[in-house]
Protein backbone atom coordinates (compact mmCIF):
# COMPACT_ATOMS: atom_id res chain seq x y z
CA UNK A 1 0.00 0.00 0.00
CA UNK A 2 1.50 3.77 -1.23
CA UNK A 3 2.39 5.88 1.77
CA UNK A 4 -0.14 8.49 2.99
CA UNK A 5 0.69 11.66 1.52
CA UNK A 6 3.22 13.75 3.72
CA UNK A 7 1.18 17.50 4.50
CA UNK A 8 3.14 20.45 3.29
CA UNK A 9 1.79 23.38 4.74
CA UNK A 10 0.96 26.15 2.30
CA UNK A 11 2.71 28.63 4.25
CA UNK A 12 5.55 28.74 3.65
CA UNK A 13 6.24 31.68 5.67
CA UNK A 14 4.26 32.11 9.08
CA UNK A 15 5.89 35.28 10.50
CA UNK A 16 4.75 35.81 13.75
CA UNK A 17 1.86 38.45 13.95
CA UNK A 18 2.30 42.17 15.20
CA UNK A 19 0.91 43.26 17.91
CA UNK A 20 -0.97 41.76 21.08
CA UNK A 21 -2.72 39.07 18.36
CA UNK A 22 -0.97 35.47 17.71
CA UNK A 23 -1.25 33.89 14.24
CA UNK A 24 -1.53 30.24 15.00
CA UNK A 25 -0.83 27.76 11.25
CA UNK A 26 -3.38 24.93 12.33
CA UNK A 27 -3.18 23.51 8.47
CA UNK A 28 -2.00 20.20 9.13
CA UNK A 29 -5.34 19.16 11.20
CA UNK A 30 -7.13 16.28 9.50
CA UNK A 31 -10.08 18.06 7.65
CA UNK A 32 -13.50 15.72 6.46
CA UNK A 33 -16.17 17.54 4.81
CA UNK A 34 -18.91 15.86 5.31
CA UNK A 35 -22.29 15.68 3.00
CA UNK A 36 -26.00 14.74 3.47
CA UNK A 37 -25.33 12.70 6.89
CA UNK A 38 -27.61 13.29 9.92
CA UNK A 39 -25.15 14.99 12.39
CA UNK A 40 -26.63 16.96 15.17
CA UNK A 41 -24.88 20.08 14.93
CA UNK A 42 -26.68 23.04 13.40
CA UNK A 43 -26.21 25.24 10.21
CA UNK A 44 -23.85 27.92 11.93
CA UNK A 45 -23.11 26.47 15.24
CA UNK A 46 -20.06 24.09 16.02
CA UNK A 47 -19.45 21.47 19.02
CA UNK A 48 -16.71 19.81 20.09
CA UNK A 49 -16.72 15.89 20.56
CA UNK A 50 -14.02 14.91 22.16
CA UNK A 51 -10.92 16.02 19.82
CA UNK A 52 -12.73 16.63 17.06
CA UNK A 53 -14.39 19.75 16.39
CA UNK A 54 -17.53 19.15 14.10
CA UNK A 55 -18.63 22.38 12.17
CA UNK A 56 -22.12 22.97 11.22
CA UNK A 57 -20.55 24.41 7.63
CA UNK A 58 -23.58 24.99 5.21
CA UNK A 59 -27.14 23.62 5.80
CA UNK A 60 -26.58 20.20 4.72
CA UNK A 61 -22.61 20.00 5.43
CA UNK A 62 -20.70 19.83 8.19
CA UNK A 63 -16.54 19.92 8.72
CA UNK A 64 -14.53 17.76 10.99
CA UNK A 65 -11.79 19.10 12.19
CA UNK A 66 -9.24 17.52 14.80
CA UNK A 67 -6.16 14.76 14.92
CA UNK A 68 -6.30 11.91 12.25
CA UNK A 69 -6.99 8.52 14.56
CA UNK A 70 -10.08 10.86 16.53
CA UNK A 71 -11.61 12.56 13.12
CA UNK A 72 -11.13 8.97 11.55
CA UNK A 73 -13.50 7.45 14.91
CA UNK A 74 -15.78 10.49 14.66
CA UNK A 75 -16.61 9.45 10.63
CA UNK A 76 -16.81 5.55 11.53
CA UNK A 77 -19.47 6.40 13.97
CA UNK A 78 -21.96 8.10 11.34
CA UNK A 79 -25.07 7.38 9.87
CA UNK A 80 -23.60 7.66 5.95
CA UNK A 81 -27.09 5.93 4.52
CA UNK A 82 -28.43 7.67 1.49
CA UNK A 83 -26.90 10.07 -0.61
CA UNK A 84 -24.29 11.03 2.24
CA UNK A 85 -20.35 11.06 1.51
CA UNK A 86 -17.18 12.56 3.34
CA UNK A 87 -14.42 13.58 1.77
CA UNK A 88 -10.89 14.25 3.34
CA UNK A 89 -9.57 17.81 2.40
CA UNK A 90 -7.07 17.49 4.40
CA UNK A 91 -4.47 18.34 1.47
CA UNK A 92 -6.95 20.89 -0.05
CA UNK A 93 -7.13 23.40 2.81
CA UNK A 94 -5.16 25.84 4.94
CA UNK A 95 -6.45 26.76 8.68
CA UNK A 96 -5.35 29.43 10.63
CA UNK A 97 -6.56 30.46 14.05
CA UNK A 98 -6.35 33.89 14.92
CA UNK A 99 -6.11 34.82 19.09
CA UNK A 100 -6.22 37.74 21.03
CA UNK A 101 -8.67 40.09 22.93
CA UNK A 102 -8.46 42.10 19.80
CA UNK A 103 -9.20 39.65 17.30
CA UNK A 104 -12.39 40.75 16.10
CA UNK A 105 -11.38 44.62 15.80
CA UNK A 106 -8.47 43.10 13.41
CA UNK A 107 -10.88 41.25 11.73
CA UNK A 108 -13.32 44.03 11.13
CA UNK A 109 -10.73 45.53 8.97
CA UNK A 110 -10.86 42.50 6.46
CA UNK A 111 -14.55 41.17 6.76
CA UNK A 112 -18.38 42.17 6.47
CA UNK A 113 -19.48 39.84 9.09
CA UNK A 114 -20.83 40.99 12.33
CA UNK A 115 -18.65 39.83 14.93
CA UNK A 116 -20.30 41.12 18.20
CA UNK A 117 -20.77 38.35 20.74
CA UNK A 118 -24.87 38.52 19.90
CA UNK A 119 -24.12 37.77 16.16
CA UNK A 120 -20.84 35.41 16.60
CA UNK A 121 -20.79 34.30 19.83
CA UNK A 122 -18.08 31.04 20.79
CA UNK A 123 -19.18 28.32 18.66
CA UNK A 124 -20.56 30.35 15.91
CA UNK A 125 -19.84 29.82 12.62
CA UNK A 126 -20.45 31.33 9.25
CA UNK A 127 -19.22 31.39 5.71
CA UNK A 128 -17.54 34.31 4.94
CA UNK A 129 -15.37 36.73 2.65
CA UNK A 130 -12.40 37.66 4.85
CA UNK A 131 -9.70 39.63 2.65
CA UNK A 132 -11.16 38.52 -0.94
CA UNK A 133 -10.84 34.80 0.49
CA UNK A 134 -13.64 33.01 0.59
CA UNK A 135 -13.70 30.72 3.85
CA UNK A 136 -15.03 29.10 6.86
CA UNK A 137 -14.48 31.29 10.19
CA UNK A 138 -15.47 29.72 13.55
CA UNK A 139 -15.14 31.20 16.49
CA UNK A 140 -13.46 29.15 18.96
CA UNK A 141 -12.73 30.88 21.97
CA UNK A 142 -9.27 29.50 23.98
CA UNK A 143 -10.09 28.60 27.45
CA UNK A 144 -7.25 28.43 30.08
CA UNK A 145 -7.35 27.12 33.68
CA UNK A 146 -8.57 29.80 35.99
CA UNK A 147 -8.26 32.84 33.07
CA UNK A 148 -11.31 34.12 31.41
CA UNK A 149 -11.56 32.97 27.58
CA UNK A 150 -10.04 34.51 25.06
CA UNK A 151 -11.77 35.15 21.79
CA UNK A 152 -10.25 33.01 18.55
CA UNK A 153 -11.27 32.54 15.01
CA UNK A 154 -10.56 29.40 12.76
CA UNK A 155 -10.17 30.44 9.66
CA UNK A 156 -10.88 27.61 6.64
CA UNK A 157 -9.69 28.12 3.25
CA UNK A 158 -8.24 27.03 -0.20
CA UNK A 159 -4.92 26.04 0.57
CA UNK A 160 -3.84 27.91 -2.72
CA UNK A 161 -4.59 31.44 -1.03
CA UNK A 162 -1.91 30.58 1.76
CA UNK A 163 0.90 32.52 1.78
CA UNK A 164 -1.55 36.03 0.67
CA UNK A 165 -3.93 34.97 3.31
CA UNK A 166 -1.84 34.42 6.20
CA UNK A 167 0.20 37.66 5.22
CA UNK A 168 -3.48 39.68 4.64
CA UNK A 169 -4.42 38.49 8.48
CA UNK A 170 -0.86 39.71 9.67
CA UNK A 171 -1.45 42.99 8.61
CA UNK A 172 -4.79 43.39 10.07
CA UNK A 173 -3.11 42.56 13.37
CA UNK A 174 -0.58 45.88 12.67
CA UNK A 175 -2.35 48.03 15.24
CA UNK A 176 -3.46 46.08 18.08
CA UNK B 1 -23.92 48.42 0.26
CA UNK B 2 -27.33 46.50 0.64
CA UNK B 3 -27.79 45.05 3.77
CA UNK B 4 -29.24 41.73 1.97
CA UNK B 5 -30.84 38.85 4.15
CA UNK B 6 -30.29 35.44 3.39
CA UNK B 7 -32.63 32.99 4.65
CA UNK B 8 -29.81 30.89 6.07
CA UNK B 9 -27.21 33.52 7.30
CA UNK B 10 -29.58 36.38 8.18
CA UNK B 11 -28.54 40.08 6.80
CA UNK B 12 -25.28 40.04 5.11
CA UNK B 13 -23.43 42.45 2.98
CA UNK B 14 -24.29 42.60 -0.67
CA UNK B 15 -20.44 41.95 -1.57
CA UNK B 16 -20.66 38.23 -0.05
CA UNK B 17 -23.20 37.27 -2.18
CA UNK B 18 -23.98 37.05 -6.29
CA UNK B 19 -26.82 39.13 -8.00
CA UNK B 20 -28.76 36.56 -10.19
CA UNK B 21 -31.36 38.97 -11.84
CA UNK B 22 -34.56 38.64 -12.12
CA UNK B 23 -36.67 36.39 -11.70
CA UNK B 24 -38.82 34.27 -14.18
CA UNK B 25 -40.39 31.41 -14.90
CA UNK B 26 -38.15 28.96 -17.67
CA UNK B 27 -40.35 27.88 -20.53
CA UNK B 28 -41.15 24.39 -20.97
CA UNK B 29 -38.21 23.21 -23.54
CA UNK B 30 -40.22 20.77 -25.28
CA UNK B 31 -43.16 23.93 -26.30
CA UNK B 32 -41.22 27.02 -26.01
CA UNK B 33 -41.02 29.48 -29.54
CA UNK B 34 -38.17 31.06 -30.19
CA UNK B 35 -39.74 34.46 -29.25
CA UNK B 36 -40.57 32.76 -25.92
CA UNK B 37 -37.28 31.53 -25.26
CA UNK B 38 -35.55 34.96 -26.31
CA UNK B 39 -37.82 36.52 -23.85
CA UNK B 40 -37.51 34.51 -21.24
CA UNK B 41 -33.15 34.97 -21.97
CA UNK B 42 -32.83 38.55 -22.46
CA UNK B 43 -35.56 40.76 -21.53
CA UNK B 44 -36.28 42.03 -17.95
CA UNK B 45 -39.55 43.71 -17.06
CA UNK B 46 -37.27 46.53 -14.83
CA UNK B 47 -40.20 47.83 -13.38
CA UNK B 48 -40.77 50.82 -10.85
CA UNK B 49 -41.47 48.98 -7.90
CA UNK B 50 -41.03 45.78 -5.89
CA UNK B 51 -39.06 43.11 -8.12
CA UNK B 52 -38.65 39.57 -7.47
CA UNK B 53 -35.27 38.77 -7.96
CA UNK B 54 -32.61 35.63 -7.39
CA UNK B 55 -29.44 36.03 -5.32
CA UNK B 56 -26.19 33.56 -4.78
CA UNK B 57 -24.85 33.70 -1.06
CA UNK B 58 -21.31 33.03 -2.68
CA UNK B 59 -19.63 33.56 0.57
CA UNK B 60 -22.09 32.32 2.96
CA UNK B 61 -24.41 29.25 2.48
CA UNK B 62 -23.61 28.91 -1.13
CA UNK B 63 -27.24 28.72 -1.81
CA UNK B 64 -29.34 30.38 -4.17
CA UNK B 65 -32.50 32.37 -2.77
CA UNK B 66 -35.11 34.53 -4.02
CA UNK B 67 -36.07 37.68 -2.72
CA UNK B 68 -38.18 40.70 -3.48
CA UNK B 69 -36.38 44.20 -3.97
CA UNK B 70 -38.40 47.69 -4.18
CA UNK B 71 -35.86 49.47 -7.06
CA UNK B 72 -36.86 52.69 -5.76
CA UNK B 73 -36.18 52.38 -2.51
CA UNK B 74 -33.75 49.71 -2.02
CA UNK B 75 -35.70 48.13 0.90
CA UNK B 76 -35.76 44.31 0.49
CA UNK B 77 -37.93 41.39 1.62
CA UNK B 78 -39.55 38.03 2.16
CA UNK B 79 -36.06 35.94 1.06
CA UNK B 80 -37.07 32.64 0.08
CA UNK B 81 -35.15 29.25 -0.53
CA UNK B 82 -36.13 26.85 -3.28
CA UNK B 83 -38.67 24.14 -2.33
CA UNK B 84 -39.95 26.70 0.32
CA UNK B 85 -43.99 26.29 0.65
CA UNK B 86 -43.74 30.45 2.49
CA UNK B 87 -43.64 33.83 1.27
CA UNK B 88 -44.88 35.05 -2.00
CA UNK B 89 -42.36 33.81 -4.39
CA UNK B 90 -43.15 30.31 -3.62
CA UNK B 91 -44.93 29.98 -7.02
CA UNK B 92 -41.27 30.57 -8.89
CA UNK B 93 -39.34 29.20 -6.22
CA UNK B 94 -38.45 25.37 -8.17
CA UNK B 95 -36.93 28.16 -11.09
CA UNK B 96 -34.29 29.83 -9.79
CA UNK B 97 -32.19 30.87 -12.31
CA UNK B 98 -28.03 29.44 -12.60
CA UNK B 99 -28.99 26.11 -10.52
CA UNK B 100 -26.55 25.30 -7.50
CA UNK B 101 -22.77 26.09 -8.26
ZN1 LIG C 1 -26.43 32.42 3.10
Amino acid sequence: MADAPVFQSPITNPTPAKGSLTLTDESELTKVSVRGAHIAVSFGTCEQRGDVLVVGSRPDEWTLLGPADAVAAVVSGLDLSGFASTTDITHSRLMIRLTGDDAARAMEKACGIDLSDAMTPNGAAVGASVAKVTCDVVRDDVVSDGREAVRSYRFLADRSFGQYFWDALRDCTAEF
Amino acid sequence: MLLVPCPNCGPRSSQDLTYGGESHSRPDPKTATPEEWRTYLYLRDNPSGWLVETWYCSSGCRRWFKLERHTLTGELRDPILPGSKTGVASDEATNIQGGTK
